[in-house]
């Protein structure tokens, strides 16, 4: 079964169709890429998805399961987290605490919870920075604290939004190292990113959204030689000069 | 000496101090001003739960006060019912207000929820000041109610002397700070501090915020409202000026401001600070400037505001904690005292 199945997805800011009949399959396992210039859709999708908006038209099933119109919180307890493109730490608490209020959507005891949270902390490299305030963090250690939290919540699915967006390049190596580790972990990955370097070392499979719409699908490579993939990056005189 | 052993007997010389100062204190006036000092610590230990943890400002807690006041002392006078089964009611009524305002006012930011808080607390104060009869129960408007304190005694929740409402008072003070305790440290205490200080973030970690603020509105308002009633039997006259008033809504959220809104310290400390200061300056200055507590209050909240934005636990905790370090690191045993 997919794991994630969208069909025909609409989304309209009152007169502005910001998501236009979007459709595609992730399977368990995948890492997933969605691209596209600024103001493509690309959060809108995400966003419809998570549960933040209700979609104005078409379907999301999650494991077979319709979820139009979901909350947030149900999403989490079914398996689906997220990250957010701009950070959202709990800027006044520790780190351990950010964490731990993911590993409450699995259980009710603080001690369960502490456990599991330092699991991930550990897991990712992160303990050192346990007791430290997260609004004092960097933006690398927010983006990761993001991932921790998320992945406290024990997803099967996980929606990367710009998670390298801002990192310098070493960060974004050592991301990227984080995020297939997480894959082998048995974790399908969706993910939003600019950083082409990035995406194209990542992605078993990539859809490129233009104004709403998808222009292109496939493997990275095929997707990147792409001729209105290319348009829509760079505009059309570069397309002439590639041909 | 360790630092849990140094904090337990922090804690027990606190205890000690509490329990004991009635016996070495005889003046009723100072007895008097303790009282209250306990009460509004206790009443800002009540808002703190949705005021702080929930990270929303409720400026109309004095509508809970009045209905635990209202109730019980109704209860009282035209039933015969004992006030602490009338507390209970009185809570329990609270309770079913609170999640009332709640439902609708949650989904409002910042001073949206305030203005609606107040405003939801000035209705009930013009309701009670202009009804004589509510059905059966009178209410008596403006002129208030007053309990003849004709059958005192521990079931009636009358006493001659001031002692018995000082321990009543102390109990219910450490009762709701050990609650607070227990659930700063719960699932439910991370889900509000969470969805508090980020709300998007919270429900996209399986927090359903306006379920947890709820949850909190409804423990607030009914420990609010048990206060009412405490103050209702302690000083057998309730009006609407006393026990609904906008300023009483305003005093709580000052002492939080001031203590530090969102820790369990914060409430205890505002109370500690704040009261005297009310309480002298309308001793000494009470016919000459009245309302001077007020400015002194804003002016006091100002400076805080602008030095300490989180309240003067902070400062004082780390003070505390490096006090602490100091009896635990360098002198052993020697800090047994």
């Amino acid at each position: 079964m997919n794991i994630l199945e969208i069909r025909g997805l609409h989304k309209d800011f009152g007169g502005l169709r910001a998501l236009n009949d979007l459709s595609l399959t992730i399977e368990p396992g995948q890492i997933f890429g969605l691209i596209g210039p600024n103001g493509a859709g690309k959060s809108t999708a995400f966003n419809c998805i998570a549960g933040v908006y209700a979609p104005s038209g078409g379907e999301i099933y999650f494991n077979g399961v319709r979820i139009n119109g979901e909350r947030p919180w149900n999403l989490c307890k079914r398996g689906l987290a997220r990250t957010f493109q701009i950070v959202k730490p709990f800027a006044t608490k520790s780190v351990l605490y950010n964490v731990m209020v993911g590993a409450f959507a699995r259980t009710n005891s603080r001690s369960e919870a502490e456990r599991k949270a330092l699991e991930v902390l550990e897991y990712l490299h992160f303990e050192k920075h346990r007791n430290s305030r997260a609004g004092n963090l960097t933006i690398a250690d927010r983006k990761r604290l993001e991932i921790a939290r998320a992945l406290a919540t024990e997803p099967q699915l996980l929606l990367l939004d710009e998670v390298m967006a801002g990192l310098r390049p070493s960060e974004v190596d050592e991301m990227v190292g984080v995020i297939q580790q997480l894959r082998g972990r048995g974790i399908t990955i969706f993910v939003i990113e600019h950083i082409m370097r990035a995406i194209m070392a990542l992605s078993d499979h990539v859809v490129v959204l233009h104004f709403g719409q998808k222009i292109a699908e496939g493997a990275p490579h095929q997707v990147a030689s792409d001729e209105r993939v290319i348009k829509a990056y760079l505009g059309d005189e570069y397309v002439i000069s590639a041909g | 000496m360790t630092r849990r052993s140094i904090n337990q007997s922090a804690c027990l010389l606190v205890a000690v101090l509490a329990l004991g100062l009635p016996l070495v204190m005889r003046s009723a006036t100072y007895l008097h001003i303790l009282i209250l000092l306990y009460f509004y610590a206790y009443l800002t230990t009540s808002w703190n739960l949705v005021g702080g943890f929930a990270g929303v400002l409720p400026l109309g807690h004095a509508a809970f006060v009045g209905i635990g006041a209202y109730t019980s002392t109704i209860l009282y006078l035209q039933y015969g019912v004992s006030p602490w089964l009338g507390m209970l009611v009185g809570g329990i009524l609270a309770t079913l207000v609170g999640i009332l305002i709640g439902l609708p006012t949650f989904k409002m930011r910042g001073a949206y929820f305030a203005l609606a808080t107040i405003a939801f607390a000035e209705g009930i104060r013009v309701m009670i000041e202009n009804i004589d009869r509510l059905g059966p129960f009178v209410i008596n408007g403006p002129r208030g109610l007053q309990i003849p304190p004709l059958k005192l005694g521990l079931s009636n929740f009358m006493f001659a002397v001031k002692e018995p409402y000082y321990y009543i008072i102390l109990i219910m003070l450490a009762a709701v700070l050990l609650l607070t305790y227990c659930i700063s440290r719960s699932k439910l205490g991370y889900y509000l501090n969470a969805g508090g200080e980020e709300p998007e973030a919270a429900m996209a970690l399986g927090v359903n915020v306006a379920r947890a603020k709820l949850i909190a509105m409804a423990m607030s308002s009914f420990l609010t409202a048990l206060a009412g009633t405490f103050y209702a039997q302690f000083t057998l006259y309730i009006h609407p000026k006393s026990v609904v008033s906008l300023d009483l809504s305003f005093e709580i959220a000052f002492i939080a401001l001031i203590g530090g809104r969102g820790s369990i310290a914060g409430p205890v400390l505002g109370a500690l600070l704040l009261r005297p200061v009310s309480d002298f300056s309308r001793i000494y200055f009470g016919d000459t400037v009245p309302g001077l507590h007020l400015i002194i209050f804003g002016v006091v909240l100002i400076l805080v505001m602008l030095y300490q934005p989180r309240g003067l636990q902070e400062p004082l905790t780390r003070l505390y904690n490096r006090l602490v370090d100091r009896l635990a690191g360098t002198e052993g045993g020697e800090a047994s005292a």
